[in-house]
């Protein structure tokens, strides 16, 4: 789901890098304040930890397979503005240094896959834990938001396309859709097993405080 | 452990990998300016832009193999546009091509060969900025070019932790095969669920261990460099060769 550069439309790229560094910007301001110099070597190590974690392949149907976002797990774990920072700098470096996605999409790619599962994935989180309580709302909550900021990731991919007039909403809009689909249960799999097996052994850690 | 996903090639010794990172980085993000920005139907012009970067791939000494390879990750995309194309309507239809039961018009086949052609010279352009500088010497670069230094910081965090994060993960992989050779796909899914969940607990932990020794030895938020970098005469004169061939190929071809 990493768009290349020249995909997109100057227009479409160009605000989209805006939207993304304004949220950036007051989530590095609003992390700074409440965490002052404490908050580099753990966002550092915890944008080590979700790097690795994407390295995991889990085989998905038919010789391919898929790796996590982990957006929506990082913002659980430590909040849905620490969390974009960490999956910004993750698609920073996975720009420029994979090319995993472009420079003038990085913007795109940094809300799509970043940031819908940091900043709306964690609201849905919230929402789900307050219908339903206790640990398994945790779990039911964070399983339902990682399978939406996929499916959301996907959508919004398609409609970054169309607007560019690359490729119609028609194609696009089904073709992502309907493998992030699936691709999402992955998502979202992982997603459960990590949060309850963290709930089953270190608890405390569920409870970090939320930034 | 051997960690070959990152600064493969960057250690090599050739004119482009001695450059200073900062003109490295200028050249070839505006040389990504030059490529996104000119309209597709200035053919010549894309032409010398991909013998522009062919031969910086050819003097950087970095296997063409391995960067062809690794140009593959535009291919996804571009099949999610080439299935698009035939209902990619308007246009004039005296330039139309007709497959089979498809018209592709001639402006679909333009906007295929826009994304096509521009993203495959860029994704070029940024394999050569990364096979030919090493990691810590591209961060120091951008740092010099001011990039916020949040982000400089968290990334040389980042780069510093992530071997040992995958070190880790390779160790309980390999406990995981050893133990368990053959899993189901829910059975695995459960596993590796337990593994990034592990690894997040120790993860946490080591971001405060590193944090008490760090403050403890003075860190105060700033991460000061030992060595600075400076221009060389070869960083001089590669500059402004690149830029005069950009403009040349702007205004002349």
């Amino acid at each position: 789901m990493h768009i290349p550069d020249g995909f997109l439309s100057v227009a479409v790229w160009a605000s989209l890098w805006v939207v993304a560094m304004l949220i950036l910007v007051v989530a590095v301001w609003r992390t700074n304040k409440k965490l002052g110099d404490r908050h580099v070597p753990l966002l550092g190590v915890l944008a080590a930890f979700i790097f690795a974690a994407q390295m995991l392949n889990v085989p998905v149907a038919g010789g391919t397979s898929g790796h996590m976002l982990g957006g929506v797990l990082i913002a659980v774990f430590v909040g849905p503005l620490a969390g974009s920072i960490v999956m910004g700098s993750i698609f920073g470096v996975q720009a420029i240094f994979f090319q995993d996605g472009g420079i003038t999409t990085m913007g795109a790619n940094i809300i799509n896959m970043g940031l819908i599962g940091t900043i709306l994935g964690y609201f849905i989180y919230q929402s789900v834990k307050k219908v339903v309580k206790g640990d398994r709302g945790m779990i039911i909550g964070a399983g339902v938001a990682a399978w939406i900021a996929v499916v959301l990731a996907s959508a919004a991919c398609a409609f970054e396309l169309a607007a560019s007039g690359t490729s119609p909403l028609g194609i696009a809009l089904p073709a992502m859709v309907g493998i992030h689909v699936i691709i999402g249960i992955i998502e979202a799999a992982i997603t459960i097993a990590v949060i309850s097996f963290v709930l089953k052994t270190r608890a405390d850690l569920l409870k970090l405080p939320k930034i | 452990m051997k960690h070959h996903f990152l600064d493969q090639h960057s250690n090599l010794h050739s004119p482009i990998h001695v450059l200073d990172p900062r003109v490295k980085i200028i050249a070839l993000f505006s040389f990504l300016f030059f490529i996104i920005f000119t309209p597709i139907t200035q053919a010549p012009k894309f032409a010398f832009y991909g013998a522009l970067v062919f031969s910086i791939i050819l003097i950087s000494r970095v296997p063409l193999k391995f960067i062809l390879k690794r140009s593959s990750v535009i291919v996804p995309f571009v099949l999610l546009v080439a299935v698009g194309l035939p209902f990619l309507g308007g246009g004039d239809a005296a330039g139309s091509y007709n497959i089979g039961i498809f018209r592709i018009t001639h402006s679909a086949l333009l906007i295929f060969l826009n994304v096509l052609v521009k993203s495959w010279l860029c994704v070029l352009a940024m394999i050569v900025l990364t096979t030919t500088t090493p990691f810590p010497k591209l961060l120091n670069g951008f740092q010099r070019l001011k990039l916020p230094k949040i982000f400089i910081m968290i990334l040389s965090f980042m780069y510093r932790f992530i071997f040992i994060a995958i070190d880790e993960f390779g160790r309980m992989r390999r406990a995981r095969d050893a133990r368990a050779p053959s899993l189901g796909r829910i059975q695995h899914v459960k596993i590796v669920g337990c593994m990034i969940g592990t690894l997040f607990a120790k993860s946490y932990e080591r971001g405060e261990r590193v944090y008490t020794a760090m403050r403890s030895r003075g860190f105060n938020g700033e991460i000061k460099l030992t060595h600075e970098l400076e221009f060389k005469r070869s960083d001089i004169f590669f500059f402004s060769s690149f830029f005069s061939l950009l403009i040349l190929i702007l205004v002349v071809v």
